[in-house]
């Protein structure tokens, strides 16, 4: 009996002498930086682990195989998928057309010589997505050797938005915030689809490729801890509708932002205006779902 | 405990559905501390949750401070354990340090200046069920776990 007290007394002093150097470490990471040393082991550790996690990716392939089977018989449509297919190099099409629409005009008004197109990393296979509950990131098989540095956009096809990189990029991988997690954010801009009408009565120009007149408002696209992407601040007035499209505006005000503009996010899965709020409501319908991501792209310059 | 940080960080990632997945780490670290003193417990809790922080991508010192909760919790409940009730124990002990587990999951982002889920939402569609996800886990593969380590180092004796 004698020896079990100070037993317990030196278990609470231990508790808490690990959990406040657990705070201390957590606060020494949160504090630090991008280059500091608890992120540089975090790194070193991500390539390490590269292969394992590789290979477990490798053999959970099957039951994701199996998975997407059964996810094709329980769906009603057969041709799903192909529709799904179809529909995303429309919209990719429409989305290319819209940016190489506002490019023209901002090269006729601004005789600035050339805008530079997409320069591409190589093809990038997802390796695994990254622990951790409350975030959505994947590691992508492409690092600096490959010409991929941080804070560069993701894209599926030429020009889908599906994320972007973080600061954990290793000469062989690099971790993906994905579009759907809650601290990705990104300047865009809701485009009409080609010869709708605006509320004017007025039919916009094809290709959807918007003047700033014809754009149906800006804001910023955050995915919402309910679950659903949307556009946030953008006005009440901005006529914005179901089946818009949403591409990045590359910009915020004056100030360049980190993904060029006219790559398609996705298109308003609805847009609600209520006197009472200060700004609509708009649901993105994402153009590639992020769980169904196999390759993807890095756009290493613009 | 090297296995588990292992697996919580490599595996663990592709079982994960929204806010529900097996936490390995938490039902190593509830198992492994079995029968060990205090003192031993926790700092087994502590550095597995820290090779934890340091094989995986989030925010170093959450699985630290929770791998030292965890062992905190299945002593306490291992003080009140029956002989023979091994799955029932680690059920519980896994039960109660997964709510701890979430509950620092939901408080670190607010911590480090980041917007964080909502609380009521957070608690219904992730905690519960990831609660009795891992319960049932512990129950039935964390018990068989135990009682083959038993046997085996029965027979090693």
């Amino acid at each position: 009996m004698g020896s079990k007290k100070p037993s317990a007394v030196s278990g609470l002093a231990a508790l808490i002498i690990l959990c406040v150097a657990s705070l201390a470490l957590f606060t020494i990471y949160v504090r630090e930086g991008d280059s500091g040393p608890l992120h540089t082991i975090q790194l070193g550790a991500s390539e390490v682990l590269r292969p394992v996690r590789g290979l477990l990716n490798l053999a959970t392939w099957p039951f994701s195989a199996a998975s997407e089977r059964i996810e094709g018989v329980v769906d009603t449509s057969e041709k799903k998928k192909e529709l799904e297919e179809k529909a995303l190099e429309y919209e990719e099409g429409a989305a290319e057309a819209a940016r190489l629409r506002q490019e023209n005009e901002r090269l006729r008004s601004l005789l600035q010589g050339e805008q530079p197109s997409f320069e591409y990393g190589p093809l990038a296979r997802v390796i695994q997505p990254v622990g951790g509950q409350l975030t959505d990131r994947v590691v992508i098989n492409v690092g600096t050797n490959d010409g991929v540095g941080p804070e560069q956009p993701v894209v599926v096809g030429n020009n889908a938005l599906v994320g972007r990189t973080t600061s954990r990029v290793t000469p062989n991988t690099a971790e993906v915030l994905l579009i759907t997690d809650q601290s990705f954010a990104a300047g865009v801009r809701i485009v009409p689809p080609e010869g709708s009408e605006d509320e004017s009565g007025e039919t916009t120009s094809a290709g959807g490729g918007p003047s700033e007149e014809e754009s149906h408002g800006e804001g910023l696209l955050r995915t919402s801890w309910e679950g659903y992407l949307g556009v946030d601040y953008v006005d009440l007035d901005a006529g914005a509708v179901q089946g818009d499209f949403v591409v990045t505006s590359g910009r915020a005000g004056n100030r360049e932002l980190i993904f060029p503009p006219g790559l398609l996010v996705g298109t308003v899965e609805s847009a609600i205006s209520q006197d009472i709020e200060q700004y609509m409501k708009i649901v993105v319908a994402p153009t590639v779902q992020a769980d169904d991501l196999q390759e993807v792209r890095v756009i290493v310059g613009w | 405990m090297a296995l588990a940080a292992l697996l919580e960080t490599t595996l663990s990632p592709l079982l994960t559905f929204g806010w529900v997945g097996p936490r390995i780490l938490v039902i190593g670290v509830v198992a492994a501390v079995m029968g060990l003193r205090d003192l031993q417990a926790l700092l087994l809790g502590f550095f597995g949750g820290v090779l934890t922080d340091t094989l995986g991508g989030g925010q170093f010192g959450i699985a630290a401070l929770g791998g030292v909760l965890a062992a905190a919790i299945s002593i306490r409940i291992g003080t009140t354990r029956r002989k023979g009730e091994t799955g029932v124990f680690l059920a519980r002990a896994v039960a109660v340090a997964i709510v701890a587990y979430d509950l620092l999951s939901l408080i670190a982002p607010v911590l480090a200046g980041q917007e964080g889920p909502p609380v009521v939402n957070y608690l219904l569609s992730g905690v519960v069920p990831d609660v009795l996800l891992n319960a049932v886990l512990a129950y039935f593969v964390g018990g068989r776990l135990l009682r083959l380590i038993a046997t085996k180092e029965e027979r090693w004796i």
